[in-house]
């Protein structure tokens, strides 16, 4: 079954067709909703949500552009709904004790973190930091577009977006630390 | 740059959801999509359709089955009475009768059986009901009738002659009482043989088939008594007895507390009771007068139970008691809650009660006080009026200006003649017009 026969049969709200969407996007929707939760279970919950916007809002897709990219525009949306939802409840960090320590390494080689890893680092950031950094570098908005979206200021966006740089540097310097140390120790 | 680390590595970087996660996303879509309309599947507004269809459906074949019912009851009053016979009952069946289980009665017939609704115990007593069939019996001279030992019966004009008496007088009836008060409650005793069957008429309209009824004479008056009694052989004799029932004093009196009671004053009964001849008051604190209304001076102050008991001539009694009634020494000083102080200017506030009818002057009404003193504070706290002297009140006006409008605290402390202290407080509105 084609991408577009899926998309036919869901905007037809075929059970079949959504349970096949489902087994085909679910992963990459999982891979994104991951980014911008703090543990698995929230990223499911984005997840799910995700996927009720995607079923009961298939007939939004125009099909003019690329369906992934629809995709992980609704589980992107899905999710800065859920962190605004959230909100209240987390606790915000927002003390300057994460100014810029760039006096580590400035460069990581690619293949030296796991995904696995570079989600983990993700995960344990303060949901702010994670949101900015999560769609100015990963999805490309700009500055300006996640102020927006996330209803912030703009240099609000900016600084949140180089702090959660900083924090990011030290916990993979740390990371770094602690694999050479064990594999040198091994 | 740490940017395009990321981007790189996790930017379709696919994560295998838990199977919960999978199993949750189709039961809510499930969920949903039932909610939603849609023609082409089973949803809410089918579920709904449905209910409402069977709703309809229930309620139709509901009000048809009250018709059917309406009907099945129709059936025994349309005039003919139909007695469903034991079939061991030994009946003499006349040539007209049908060989069925059921006899219809005719209306006409000179004897009925009657089942009589108001006596539901007797039907089911009498098993041994048997309807004389008498069709077409113009032929037949007389009636002798195969009259039960226990049946109901009622007769006929048309058949009273035929039916001798034999014996009359009152020799068969006992009563427990001849003569009482009302309600008079009257066991009567019947003392012919078991196996006759009799009717009791109580000469108030009320009647009775219980061999030893019981009977309650709401209202006063002469009543005579007639036990009809019907031996195995149908003959009938009649006995009757007179119940005399006098009519019931009704007790009722007035506590009358004079305005100004004094520690020497007395308090007026009057007494209200009717169809009585004497009466016996019990003032509660071991005082008893006969007087028709007595005045009574009690020695101190608490809670009385005060009754009359009036007798009528006949010798018939009402009691009524008024539980503590009179509490407290008579002593009282009371205030209103409002005023409308007089805007000409300030009166000082002397008043009396027949003069201050526009309620110009804020003052008590009392009885019995000896010591007073008033105070009126503002919502804020400051005393802006005082009195020591029960002929002055407050005339709404502190330091010669006419005081706002609203509400003021009063206070008084004091004491009755009796020693008694008293103190109350309260608010009181202050009103302009």
């Amino acid at each position: 079954m084609s991408d577009h026969q899926i998309i036919e049969g869901c905007s037809k709200h075929d059970r079949k067709a959504q349970k096949m969407l489902y087994d085909r996007y679910s992963r990459f929707l999982m891979g994104i909703c991951l980014r911008y939760a703090c543990d698995r279970a929230e990223a499911e919950d984005i997840l799910q949500d995700s996927f009720i916007k995607i079923f009961f809002n298939i007939k939004d897709f125009t099909g003019t552009g690329s369906f992934i990219g629809w995709l992980r525009k609704v589980a992107v949306n899905t999710a800065i709904t859920h962190y605004h939802k959230n909100l209240k409840f987390r606790y915000c960090v927002e003390i300057e004790e994460f100014t810029s320590t760039e006096t580590g390494i400035a460069s990581f080689e690619e293949d030296f973190f796991t995904s696995d890893e570079l989600y983990k680092v993700l995960n344990e950031l303060p949901a702010g930091y994670r949101m900015v950094f999560n769609l100015y570098a990963v999805e490309g908005y700009k500055h300006k577009e996640i102020a927006e979206m996330l209803g912030i200021d703009m240099n609000t966006s900016k600084s949140q977006y180089s702090r959660a740089k900083a924090v990011i540097r030290d916990k993979l310097n740390t990371l770094r630390r602690l694999k050479t140390n064990y594999s040198a120790d091994g | 740059m740490l940017s395009e680390l990321f981007r790189q590595k996790l930017e379709n970087a696919e994560v295998i959801p838990s199977p919960s996660a999978g199993k949750a996303v189709m039961t809510r879509v499930g969920r949903m999509e039932f909610l939603r309309f849609n023609p082409q599947r089973f949803n809410i507004w089918y579920a709904g359709g449905i209910v409402a269809a069977g709703t309809v459906l229930a309620i139709i074949l509901f009000s048809g089955n009250g018709e059917e019912s309406k009907k099945v009851t129709d059936t025994p009053e349309s005039g003919k009475i139909v007695i469903t016979d034991d079939p061991g009952t030994a009946i003499a069946p006349s040539e007209n009768q049908k060989p069925a289980a059921r006899y219809q009665s005719n209306a006409k017939e000179s004897i009925n059986m009657l089942a009589v609704p108001s006596v539901p115990e007797e039907v089911k007593e009498a098993e041994g009901i048997i309807p004389v069939q008498k069709h077409n019996v113009p032929s037949r001279p007389e009636v002798t009738g195969t009259l039960p030992g226990n049946g109901l019966f009622q007769e006929t004009t048309g058949e009273k002659g035929r039916l001798r008496i034999v014996n009359q007088g009152s020799d068969m009836i006992e009563a427990s009482v001849t003569e009482g008060c009302s309600p008079l409650k009257v066991a009567f005793g019947n003392i012919a043989p078991a196996s006759d069957s009799c009717k009791w008429s109580f000469g108030d309209g009320g009647y009775s088939y219980k061999k030893n009824p019981e009977h309650i004479f709401d209202t006063e008056g002469k009543y005579e008594v007639t036990l009809q009694i019907f031996d195995a052989k149908g003959l009938q004799s009649v006995s009757s007895s007179v119940i005399m029932v006098h009519p019931r004093p009704i007790a009722r009196f007035e506590i009358l507390a004079g305005n100004e009671i004094g520690p020497d004053d007395g308090i007026s009964f009057i007494n209200y009771s009717t169809d009585a001849i004497k009466f016996k008051w019990d003032f509660g604190d071991g005082n008893t007068s006969d007087l028709l209304q007595p005045r009574h001076i009690y020695k101190s102050s608490g809670n009385y139970d005060i009754s009359l008991v009036a007798t009528s001539e006949n010798g018939c009694s009402d009691t009524l008691v008024v539980s503590n009634t009179y509490s407290g020494s008579g002593y009282f000083i009371n205030f209103p809650n409002a005023f409308i102080p007089n805007r000409g200017g300030p009166s000082n506030g002397y008043y009396s009660p027949a003069s201050d009818e526009a309620a110009h002057v804020f003052h008590p009404v009392y009885s019995g006080v000896s010591d007073y003193q008033l105070r009126i504070f503002s919502k804020l706290g400051m005393l802006i009026f005082e009195s020591n002297d029960l002929n002055i009140g407050w005339d709404g006006y502190y330091n010669g200006k006419l005081s706002e409008q609203g509400v003021y605290i009063w206070k008084v402390q004091g004491s009755f003649v009796n020693g008694e202290p008293f103190t109350k407080m309260g608010d009181l509105t202050l009103l302009k017009y």
